[in-house]
C-alpha cells in the first residue's frame, strides 16, 4: 500500500463490536475477565488497550516495521531502548543529538553504569573507532537537532551488523515519509510523536519501531513493567494526526525549502542550514537517504543580540520549545532546548548563542517570510 | 462453555430491583443484550461519525430497523451513523430511564433540545400548550417567540393551584408543561394533583386529542424527584446541570412511556440536536455514578445556606423548599423524596434582599452580586447550575432576560431575585463568603 493508504487505514479496521469506521477511544483501565484464567486478551489497561494497539500498529506500519511500541513521551522510548543494556555496557552515541537525550544519558544513566562515547558519527570511520569489547547499540539522531548534521544511516547500520551492535535510528525530524531507517538496516527507529507525527502541539508521547522479534518482546515487557504508557485518548489523537502526516510534510518541507532559500539571500543571516540547500555539506547523502528535507532550519545570526531581537520580535512564529507542529515555531537552542550541554560541548558542535532554530509551521509561506521581514526591519 | 461465561458476564441471572438506586447510578440496567462492551469495565469513548456496513443488505437492514421498535423490537442496533445512533448515547439513555424511573429515554444536544423535541412530537398547528407562570427563560422563548410562527398556541397560568387547569384547558391543550421546583422563584406544583386532573380530562379524549404531562426535571434531579412515579408523563432534563455534575458537557434528555422513543428518535434524527458521544460518555461514566454522592453533599449544604439567608436582617424573603412555612412546603416534602426515601429539597435557593421599592432591592441585589463577582472565593456569578462550584445569578438581567421588565411580575419574577446554586464546597466557606459578601450593603 502507498503511504498516504497505509496512514489512513493501517491498524484502523472497524470496530468489530459496531462497525465503528473512525476507532473507538478505549477508556478503561481494566477488563473483566470470563473466568479465573479465561479472557478477551485484554486483562489491564496498562498491558493492553485497543486504542494504543491501532495507533502502535498504524505508525509501525508507515516505518516500514512489525512491532510499534507506544510510550509517554520521547523520552520514555529513549529510557527503553536503555533497558536493552546493563550496568558495565557501552553505547555510542551522535554527539549533537536533542538535549533532553544528553541528559537522559550522560546526567543520570551513566551513574547506573553505563558508558557513552559521544561522537562525530556524520563519519562512519568514527563509529568504527569507537567500538569496544562491550559496545552494545550505537544511537543515532539523523539530521541532527539543532544543527542538521546528517548519518548515513546505510553505513551505520552494516557497521553495526558487522559488529553485532543494535542501530538505533531518532527518526523525530524527517518522520516515515521522508526517511525509513529500517529499510536502510538499522533495527530501531525511535520516534517523539510529540512532533510532526501528532503534529497539533496537543499530545506529548513516543514511540519504538522494529521488526526484530526479540527486540519487540524485551520492549513490550518494559513497556508493561516500567509503565510510561501513553493515554488511549492521546493515542486517538495521535492517530487522527498520522492521517494527514503526508500532507502535512509536503507543505512544511515546500515552506522551510522557500524560507532556506529566502534567508540565504539575507546578509543578516551569516550562516543558513537547510538539508535542501546544495550549500548544506551533506546535501548529496540528504539527496540519497531522504525522499524530502524536512521542515526544521537552524540559522546562525552572527550575534547574540541580533538573534533575541529577531526571536523577541517575531509575531507568526512562536517562541517556544517543541516543533512539528502545523504552526511555526523558533527556538533559542543554547538556553532552551540543549541547555543540558554544557557551553563547551556546545561550542566545539557549532550550536553557538547566536543560533536560532526554526521549525516553519504550514501556514502561508509569504506571511511566515514577511514576518521575519519585519522582525528584521526593527534590528 | 463460551457461551456461559458469556452469560455470566452480563450477569444474566441478577435480579436488580434489590439493589439500590445508589448502586444502579453506577451500573444502570447492567443486562443489556445491545453491546457486548461488558468486559470493558469503562466503556470506550465512541469516536466515529460513521459505521462500517457489512453489505448493502445489512445497510437496507440498518435503516429498516432504524426507529422501528415496534416490529423489530429491541435487539442490538445496527449503527449506521452517529446521528441516527452509537453506543454511548444508548447506553447513557438506558442508565437515565432507568433512574427516572421511565420506559425509555432519549438524549438531545441540550436541555432545550429536549424540549424542543418533547413539544415538537405532541403538538402540530392549532395546538395549544398551557404551562405554569414561571418557567426557564429560554423555554419562555421557544414558547412565546417560536411557537406563534407554527399557530401553536401558548397560555401561561398560575398552576400552584392546579384547580386553575379547569380554567385554562380547550379541546386544543395537547400538553400541560411545568417545572417543579420552578426556575427561578423554586415555586412547587403538585406533580400528583396535575396528573390526576389530566387523567380525568383524558377519559373524555380520543387518543389523539390526549393531553401529557410534560415536566422539567431539571433543578431536582432525579435524586431528589422521580416525576414518573407521580404520574407524569414526560420527563425532561438539561444534562448540563446536575445530572452532568461537573459544568463540563452539555446535554439533554426526554424520558417516557416505550412507544414515544420511536418518534423521538426520527425527531433527533431529522432535526439534529444529537449528543455528541464523547459529552453523552462523561455524563455516563462520571455524572450518574456520582450523582447520589454530590447531591446528598450539595442539599445538606442548602439546607444551612437557606437557614442562614432567611434569619439574615438584610434578606427580605427566601425560596428554599426545605424551608418549613413556605407555600407548597407540604407537596414538597410529599414528591421531593431521594433513593432513601428521605426529604430532598434540593440545591437551588432564590432569594430577595431588602430594600424600600424594588428598584431598591434591585439595585442593592446586584451590588452584592458583583461584590461576590469579584472577591468571593466560593461563589462565581455565572448561569447554569448543578455544577462542583457554587454559582450565583441575576435572572431578570440573565438567565430570564427574555421577560421584558415590565412583564417581570407575570412571570413571577423580582427585579432583584438572586438565584443560587450551590456546589461541592465546604458548606463554612459559602456562609464566610455569603457573611461576608452581605455587609457591603
Amino acid at each position: 500500500m502507498g503511504f498516504q493508504t497505509d496512514a489512513i487505514h493501517a491498524g484502523q479496521n472497524p470496530d468489530p463490536v459496531t462497525g465503528a469506521v473512525s476507532t473507538p477511544i478505549y477508556m478503561t483501565s481494566t477488563y473483566a475477565q470470563d473466568e479465573l484464567g479465561v479472557h478477551k486478551g485484554y486483562e489491564y489497561g496498562r498491558t493492553h488497550n485497543l486504542t494504543r494497539q491501532s495507533l502502535e500498529k498504524n505508525i509501525a506500519t508507515l516505518e516500514k516495521g512489525k512491532y510499534g511500541i507506544a510510550f509517554s513521551s520521547g523520552l520514555s522510548a529513549e529510557n527503553a531502548v536503555l533497558g536493552l543494556v546493563k550496568a558495565g555496557d557501552h553505547l555510542i552515541v551522535s554527539n549533537n543529538v536533542y538535549g533532553g537525550t544528553y541528559r537522559l544519558f550522560e546526567l543520570i544513566m551513566k551513574d547506573y553504569g553505563l558508558d557513552f562515547s559521544w561522537i562525530d558519527t556524520s563519519n562512519p570511520k568514527n563509529v568504527e573507532n569507537a567500538i569496544k569489547e562491550n559496545t552494545k547499540i550505537v544511537y543515532i539522531e539523523t539530521p541532527t537537532n539543532p544543527m542538521l548534521n546528517l548519518t548515513d544511516i546505510r553505513a551505520i547500520s552494516k557497521i553495526c551488523k558487522d559488529n553485532n551492535l543494535i542501530c538505533v535510528v531518532d527518526n523525530t525530524f524527517m518522520t516515515p515519509y521522508f526517511q525509513n531507517p529500517l529499510v536502510a538496516g538499522a533495527d530501531v527507529v525511535i520516534h517523539s510523536t510529540t512532533k510532526y507525527l501528532n503534529g497539533h502541539c496537543d499530545v506529548v508521547g513516543g514511540m519504538l519501531i522494529t521488526n526484530d522479534d526479540k527486540l519487540h518482546e524485551r520492549f513490550r515487557y518494559l513497556q508493561n513493567a516500567v509503565g510510561a504508557i501513553p493515554s488511549p485518548f492521546d493515542c486517538w489523537l495521535t492517530l487522527r494526526a498520522t492521517k494527514t502526516l503526508a500532507v502535512r510534510m509536503k507543505q512544511h518541507q515546500e515552506n522551510a525549502m522557500k524560507i532556506a532559500e529566502y534567508l540565504q539571500t539575507q546578509s543578516y543571516a551569516k550562516k543558513v542550514i537547510y538539508p535542501g540547500l546544495p550549500s548544506h555539506p551533506q546535501y548529496e547523502l540528504a539527496k540519497k537517504q531522504m525522499s524530502g528535507f524536512g521542515g526544521m532550519i537552524s540559522v546562525d545570526f552572527g550575534e547574540f543580540e541580533t538573534a533575541k531581537k529577531i526571536m523577541n520580535n517575531i509575531k507568526v512564529f512562536t517562541l517556544a520549545e517543541s516543533l512539528g507542529g502545523v504552526e511555526s515555531l523558533v527556538c533559542h537552542p543554547a538556553s532552551m532546548t540543549h541547555a543540558s550541554v554544557p557551553k563547551e560541548e556546545r561550542e566545539k558542535l557549532g550550536l553557538t548563542e547566536s543560533l536560532v532554530r526554526f521549525s516553519v509551521g504550514i501556514e502561508d509561506v509569504e506571511d511566515l517570510i514577511a514576518d521575519i521581514e519585519q522582525a528584521v526591519k526593527k534590528l | 462453555m463460551a457461551e456461559k461465561t458469556k452469560e455470566q458476564i452480563k450477569i444474566g441471572g441478577i435480579d436488580e430491583t434489590k439493589y439500590s438506586m445508589d448502586t444502579h447510578l453506577i451500573y444502570g440496567k447492567s443486562v443489556s443484550d445491545k453491546w457486548d462492551y461488558s468486559h470493558h469495565v469503562t466503556a470506550p469513548i465512541s469516536s466515529s461519525t460513521t459505521f462500517r456496513l457489512d453489505s448493502v443488505e445489512r445497510g437496507a437492514q440498518g435503516f429498516m430497523q432504524f426507529a422501528n421498535t415496534e416490529e423489530f423490537g429491541d435487539k442490538a442496533p445496527i449503527f449506521i451513523y452517529d446521528r441516527l445512533g452509537e453506543p454511548n448515547k444508548d447506553m447513557l439513555e438506558e442508565n437515565l430511564a432507568y433512574v427516572e424511573k421511565g420506559e425509555m429515554a432519549v438524549s438531545f444536544a441540550s436541555g432545550m433540545g429536549a424540549i424542543a423535541a418533547v413539544l415538537g412530537i405532541l403538538t402540530k398547528p392549532g395546538d395549544e400548550i398551557i404551562s405554569h407562570n414561571t418557567l426557564y427563560g429560554c423555554t419562555l422563548s421557544l414558547l412565546s417567540n417560536w411557537y406563534p410562527r407554527y399557530n401553536i398556541k401558548w397560555s401561561p397560568f398560575d398552576l400552584t393551584d392546579p384547580a386553575n387547569i379547569y380554567n385554562f384547558v380547550t379541546p386544543n391543550t395537547k400538553v400541560i408543561y411545568f417545572e417543579s421546583p420552578a426556575n427561578p422563584n423554586l415555586e412547587i406544583i403538585d406533580i400528583e394533583v396535575v396528573s390526576k386532573i389530566v387523567k380525568e380530562l383524558n377519559k373524555d379524549r380520543s387518543e389523539a386529542d390526549k393531553i401529557y404531562v410534560v415536566i422539567d426535571n431539571t433543578f431536582s434531579t432525579p435524586f431528589c424527584q422521580r416525576p414518573i412515579e407521580h404520574g407524569a408523563d414526560f420527563v425532561v432534563h438539561s444534562l448540563t446541570k446536575g445530572i452532568g455534575g461537573f459544568g463540563t458537557d452539555m446535554g439533554g434528555a426526554v424520558i417516557g412511556r416505550k412507544k414515544f422513543q420511536d418518534v423521538l428518535h426520527l425527531y433527533r434524527k431529522d432535526f439534529g440536536a444529537v449528543l455528541n458521544p464523547k459529552s453523552a460518555w462523561s455524563i455516563l461514566t462520571y455524572g450518574l455514578p456520582s450523582l447520589a454522592l454530590r447531591q446528598r453533599h450539595q442539599i445538606k449544604t442548602a439546607v444551612r445556606v437557606a437557614e442562614f439567608l432567611n434569619s439574615h436582617p438584610k434578606i427580605e424573603f427566601v425560596n428554599y423548599p426545605g424551608l418549613p412555612n413556605r407555600k407548597g412546603y407540604e407537596t414538597a416534602k410529599k414528591q421531593m423524596i431521594d433513593f432513601n426515601g428521605n426529604f430532598a429539597p434540593g440545591s437551588m435557593i432564590y432569594f430577595v434582599l431588602k430594600g424600600a421599592t424594588p428598584a431598591e432591592s434591585k439595585e442593592y441585589g446586584i451590588k452584592f452580586m458583583d461584590y461576590v463577582a469579584n472577591r468571593a472565593y466560593t461563589m462565581t456569578l455565572a448561569v447554569s447550575l448543578g455544577h462542583t462550584r457554587t454559582l450565583i445569578e441575576h435572572p431578570a438581567s440573565m438567565t430570564h432576560s427574555v421577560v421584558p421588565p415590565e412583564k417581570l411580575a407575570e412571570r413571577g419574577l423580582d427585579a432583584g431575585g438572586i438565584r443560587l446554586a450551590i456546589g461541592l464546597e465546604n458548606p463554612d466557606d459559602i456562609l464566610l463568603d455569603l457573611d461576608e459578601s452581605l455587609k457591603v450593603i
